[in-house]
């Protein structure tokens, strides 16, 4: 039976750069979503850009809180 | 055949054992043992027999296919492994084919003693002779003598077995060792020829031998080794397709020998240690896998400082000392963990399926594990989970819930009694995974962060002032 190991998706080495790399660009977007949703007045809002900045910035951010959580030993 | 050189308690013996053994021999009655060796191990807590058997076919008879083995009840209650090779090939060609052991419910044999029939790879034709190798493991046989002892005494044991070989064929010469871990011996059984030197003693040459015979024999000796007992060990292997196998074991240790009587006095323990707490163990090693990393020892109080990790590239040692050294009847609790790299376990077979690949046992080093649970958790969305284990052992499938889980974890679990050192073998449990359902962990985070993004969005438009506002 030829056996070949089961590799992770990402090396293991990377976790914590991709961390902290991720999840401070998630917050970068949460911070222009909420920049967005403060500047902007009720009428010249556009709920197609929200929605994308918020899409963008949680996925940015789970992907982020996942390797957070790989990095510091919980492999889930 | 009568045999040479009898004492005339052991013509007693065999007159009654042949009289009762009046029962049918199995098909293969042709074969005969033309000489037997039987080693005796008592150098540690647990007896291992090595047994050299030179059976011949008489000519004449039909083909044999098997080879019988014959244990007391009391073996066969305290038996832990029992394994079988036959050496094939001639000189540098030799090599060590293992048999499989099966126990036997053939012919009813005298006093209630037990069969087990070895099967040979290729039938004993008649005339033909062949050596088979056999060992087997005895836990909790060794009985403490005096069963109590103080601090600094030493601990004496006893040993029972016969003096001549129990088997259910005519046996022509056969000769025992016992090898003893100290040059104390305080007594044994003398059944002529007996012979003792330093540490091992010898009983045989006995030649003719009836089937079925039986002489006990009692050996009184020194065993300081230490007895260490697993009562209960629970581990727990939980698989990440991340980069992670986390092995969690809980474990309940005991010491199994003569129980401690009196006061413990920690001065004369410190102060005299060659003459105090000789039977007494304060270390314990486990024997890990290389690049193992996050090893925690701890119990029910918090962490255990006192243990020693050493790596090298073939294997990691660790070495534990519970908070107090273990006296005779002394328990102590435990928890040891540690985490290994996925791509030295886990691997994908042709057929697509993946299996992990485990030692099976307990890692601590010359211990018995009277009761053994393994519970291998497969990652969320594994299906048809078939573990392969070289013996026996009872299998059940459960649910187990952990981190960011949505239907649970199958969980396998193998229970097996009374393992030693002998069953730390590796094991398979093969599993069905597709590598889409890892993805299932980061969408629960990213659409809980969603949900936020969301519920701040209907916030910002919802409008509930009560005036219009212009």
């Amino acid at each position: 039976m030829a056996a070949n190991s089961v590799s992770t998706p990402v090396p293991v080495a990377w976790y914590p750069t991709l961390a902290v790399a991720m999840v401070s660009v998630g917050l970068m977007l949460t911070a222009s979503f909420f920049i967005y949703e403060a500047t902007s007045s009720r009428k010249s809002r556009s709920l197609a850009k929200e929605i994308t900045t918020g899409a963008a910035a949680s996925v940015v951010l789970g992907f982020g809180s996942l390797f957070v959580l790989l990095a510091s030993g919980v492999y889930v | 055949m009568p045999p040479s050189r009898p004492t005339p308690i052991v013509l007693l013996l065999l007159f009654a054992l042949t009289a009762v053994s009046s029962s049918p021999l199995p098909p293969e009655d042709g074969i005969r043992v033309v000489s037997a060796e039987k080693r005796i191990d008592l150098t540690g807590p647990i007896v291992k027999v090595f047994l050299t058997l030179k059976v011949e076919n008489a000519p004449g008879a039909s083909d044999a296919s098997q080879v019988l083995l014959a244990f007391t009840p009391t073996e066969v209650e305290h038996l832990a492994i029992l394994k079988a090779t036959r050496a094939e090939g001639k000189r540098k060609k030799k090599a060590y084919v293992p048999l499989s052991v099966e126990a036997s419910d053939l012919a009813a044999t005298p006093n209630g003693a037990r069969l087990y029939s070895v099967l040979l790879s290729t039938p004993l034709k008649p005339g033909e002779k062949t050596t088979i190798e056999v060992l087997y493991v005895l836990t909790h046989t060794l009985e403490p003598f005096p069963a109590e002892i103080g601090q600094s005494e030493s601990q004496l044991v006893y040993f029972r077995d016969s003096a001549v070989l129990l088997s259910p064929y005519h046996c022509l010469e056969q000769v025992t060792y016992i090898k003893m871990p100290s040059n104390r011996i305080e007594s044994f059984t003398r059944v002529d020829p007996t012979s003792r030197a330093g540490t091992e003693l010898k009983y045989g040459i006995y030649s003719n031998q009836m089937p079925n015979t039986y002489l006990p024999i009692l050996v009184h000796y020194e065993n300081n080794r230490p007895f260490a007992v697993v009562e209960e060990l629970a581990r727990k292997v939980e698989i990440s397709h991340w980069g992670n196998v986390q092995i969690t074991e809980q474990y309940k240790l005991k010491h199994g020998g003569a129980r401690h009587k009196g006061v413990f006095s920690r001065l004369e323990y410190q102060s005299r240690p060659s003459m105090s707490g000789m039977s007494s163990f304060k270390n314990l090693l486990a024997r890990l896998p290389p690049r193992v990393h996050s090893v925690y020892y701890r119990d029910e109080i918090g962490n255990i400082s006192s243990s020693h990790l050493r790596t090298d590239s073939h294997k990691s040692e660790l070495e534990i000392e519970p908070r107090y050294p273990l006296f005779g009847g002394w328990h102590c609790t435990f928890t040891i963990g540690y985490g290994l790299p996925l791509q030295d376990f886990v691997f994908e077979s042709d057929d697509g399926r993946r299996y992990i690949n485990l030692t099976f046992g307990c890692p601590l080093l010359d211990t018995v594990v009277d009761d053994l649970t393994i519970k291998v958790v497969l990652p969320e969305g594994s299906k048809n989970p078939q573990p392969s284990v070289p013996f026996e052992t009872e299998q059940h499938i459960e649910m187990s819930y952990s981190y960011l889980d949505v239907v649970g974890r199958t969980t396998v679990v193998l229970k097996k009694k009374n393992v030693v050192g002998e069953h730390n073998v590796p094991f398979q449990v093969h599993y069905e995974f597709n590598p889409i359902f890892m993805l299932a962990e980061p969408m629960m985070l990213i659409s809980a962060v969603f949900l936020f993004f969301v519920a701040c969005i209907a916030y910002l438009h919802m409008d509930l002032s009560i005036r219009k506002s212009l």
